[in-house]
């Protein structure tokens, strides 16, 4: 059996999954990207690999992708992001059906994707680099707020009241904002359910530059956050599919491209 | 599916979220960004916030009459057992639903009340709406609402106010009107009732009057986004819940004038405001201006002073005088920019800002307001001619735009500082 890696490279974390030649995803590992992408990637990489109890030869095709994928220098091959992501999410919500836009919030960024029937990518829209909207933002907001960023979802079904929202757009005005809630005694439900709204608003922007459709698929680590991925049903009006691991969905199409690459290579 | 088993909201409720989400963030700031609040405008802000983000009817016993501008006389509609439901709206949430179905360049004012009935989602549903020709886009506005199946009659409104004739025009839509609500609510216009409503309102609008004279005062004991917190609720308020706040407001800030308890820093400039009206929750000139140090200490506008200002006068107390008396309030008095000419207007600017010992006069226009955009040329070059100066500046109803708006008002804040320090 030939096995295929897939490693994302992200601005928070390293994402790695392996499939087999059937494209079947046998695991994958998450850690922190840190200051040495190169190092961290080869270390999580070596790590999987054993517990899978497989040898380094055994896989062979790497396909990088990902903020930082042209760092890693071993890769057969590297695609951007998006086709990653493409792929990937097509496959994670095969149980699910169709489908034709993808909504992506990393550390550092969002994207919305479009993708046609055959689930090529026809248009998408990010931000432009600015935390607003992001990961990032979510740890800022959890951090000021002294709580670990998994309670956030807890804690907006709390919300009673009227979702305080923070109109600033930048995640260090907005910290400030925050600030000034707290100081006037607002409950912490409310505020965190404000700056889910705030952020699912911009994320239904982003997704109508490319046109809503009917089969939404969300991934990426914020698509844990519950009271997030509720905020977003909210704001496009519809239910979306969250994958049971929304943080690989693009190591995982890496490495399916891995096995195309791989056969189209050899035959 | 997503793991989550939550409901995803019914497009009524995300607009009420949203809806909700602006007043509160308006009613907070109220309640907390400033020194020295005033507990009896606790009233108004939980007025606002039962109604926008509690959602709670006020008017469930009562026919309500919905009026589309400040010339639909209310003391007919008092007087025919009605409730006045002024529906000018100020929600952004609104605006984005109107501007589906308006020109772009439209005014955000009618793109909200346009907005907001097509969305049906009131607390407090209007049974029948009358609306005035007044500006080009009220007046066209009227077929787009009636066709969400609404019973909505136009009220004809003449654009000159000198001559005879536009007066007996006038006389004549309100005598209609009259006609009209009295078949729609099966009942007689009285002599008593007509007079008893004339009194309320009467009433209601010395108290307004006894607000201002605070504002006169070297230390003002209220801000101007309160004092249109206040006029704003008489869109919908019930009127005996609101003479009586008012009258507590009245006497809480006696004591504070007493006690020279001021809501301003040491050289705030006193600024009058003029202009497209805010309503509420769209304060955002009024929230800059007064986050900018400066005070407002009067205003010229249909959603707050146009409204208070002028009584209506009666010489004899029978209908037909009555009548008149209550056209002419509605038409002569109305410094509206729709009117051909207007010198009322500059009148009325320059006097509030003598009475108010004024240092400046901020004219904001709503973009897309033709009007009120045309008539900045005549106000500024009489501000001019007074000495008296002026900054001109045109909003929407969009949250985004404050940093380039706050830094206008800042300088002109702080112009009208270097200017008084160099007087003394």
């Amino acid at each position: 059996m030939k096995y295929f890696a897939g490693i994302d490279i992200g601005s928070t974390a390293i994402k790695i999954s392996i499939v087999d030649e059937n494209k079947n995803l046998l695991g994958f590992k998450i850690s922190a990207s840190g200051s040495m992408f190169y190092k961290y990637a080869q270390e999580t990489l070596d790590a999987l690999i054993s517990e899978l109890g497989l040898n380094n030869n055994d896989i062979v095709y790497i396909v990088a992708t990902g903020y930082g994928r042209k760092l890693y220098k071993e890769a057969d091959e590297n695609i951007s992001e998006i086709t990653a992501n493409a792929i990937g999410a097509r496959a994670a919500a095969s149980e699910f059906g169709e489908i034709k836009t993808i909504i992506n919030i990393g550390g550092q960024d969002s994207k919305a994707i479009s993708l046609d029937n055959e689930g090529n990518v026809v248009n998408f829209a990010m931000n432009d680099r600015c935390a607003a909207g992001t990961g990032k933002f979510l740890d800022v907001v959890a951090l000021k707020l002294e709580m670990d960023v998994n309670m956030l979802g807890e804690y907006h079904f709390r919300s009673k009241g009227t979702p305080l929202s923070v109109s600033s757009t930048c995640a260090v005005f907005a910290e400030s904002e925050i600030i000034g809630l707290l100081g006037n005694d607002h409950g912490i439900e409310d505020i965190v359910c404000g700056v889910h709204y705030s952020i699912a608003k911009r994320i239904v922007k982003l997704v109508k530059r490319v046109g809503i459709k009917e089969g939404i698929y969300f991934d990426g680590g914020p698509a844990l956050n519950d009271g997030l991925v509720n905020a977003i049903e909210n704001e496009i009006g519809q239910r979306i599919f969250v994958p049971k691991h929304p943080q690989i969905t693009t190591s995982f199409g890496a490495a399916i491209m891995g096995v195309d690459s791989y056969n189209y290579e050899n035959n | 599916m997503s793991n989550t088993n939550h409901n995803i909201e019914s497009p009524k409720e995300k607009q009420n979220r949203h809806k909700a989400m602006e007043a509160i963030k308006l009613l907070n700031t109220l309640r907390e960004d400033f020194k020295e609040p005033i507990e009896s405008m606790e009233y108004f802000y939980d007025l606002f916030e039962r109604v926008h983000c509690k959602h709670e009817s006020l008017h469930d016993d009562k026919t309500k009459i919905g009026t589309m501008c400040i010339q639909i006389p209310s003391e007919i509609i008092y007087a025919l057992d009605g409730v006045p439901i002024r529906l000018c709206n100020g929600f952004y949430t609104d605006d984005e639903i109107g501007s589906d179905l308006m020109p772009q360049k439209a005014c955000p004012l009618i793109k909200a009340t346009v907005g907001h009935f097509a969305s049906g989602n009131f607390t407090d549903k209007p049974d029948i709406v009358f609306s005035p020709t007044t500006c080009d886009q009220k007046t066209k506005a009227g077929t787009t609402i009636e066709s969400f199946g609404y019973k909505l009659i136009d009220v004809d409104f003449p654009r000159t106010k000198e001559s005879e004739a536009s007066r007996e025009y006038w006389r004549r839509s309100v005598k209609q009107f009259a006609v009209e609500l009295s078949k729609f609510q099966g009942k007689k216009l009285t002599k008593t009732n007509l007079r008893n409503a004339i009194k309320k309102i009467g009433y209601a609008q010395s108290l307004y009057h006894k607000l201002s004279e605070f504002r006169k005062n070297d230390i003002i004991p209220i801000l101007g986004m309160d004092v249109f917190l206040v006029t704003n609720a008489f869109f919908f308020d019930k009127i005996d819940n609101w003479i009586e706040a008012t009258e507590k407001l009245l006497s809480e800030l006696e004591i504070r004038a007493k006690e020279k308890i001021t809501v301003t820093g040491k050289a705030s400039p006193r600024i009058i405001y003029t202009g497209s009206p805010p309503i509420f929750p769209n304060y955002k000139i009024p929230q800059i201006i007064e986050e900018s140090d400066g005070i407002i200490v009067a205003d010229e506008t249909c959603s707050s002073n146009r409204m208070f200002n002028d009584m209506v006068a009666v010489d004899e107390w029978n209908i037909y005088d009555m009548m008149d008396s209550i056209s002419d309030k509605y038409l002569k008095a109305c410094t509206c920019p729709i009117f051909t000419k207007n010198e009322d207007r500059i009148r009325r600017v320059v006097q509030l800002a003598r009475e108010y010992k004024a240092d400046g006069v901020i004219y904001q226009a709503f973009a897309g307001c033709t009007v009120y955009e045309m008539e900045q040329r005549s106000v500024l070059e009489a501000m001019e001619k007074e000495g008296i100066p002026i900054l001109y500046l045109e909003s929407d109803y969009s949250p985004s735009q404050g940093g380039q708006l706050s830094t206008r008002v800042e300088a002109f804040i702080e112009s009208l500082k270097t200017r008084r320090r160099n007087k003394k």
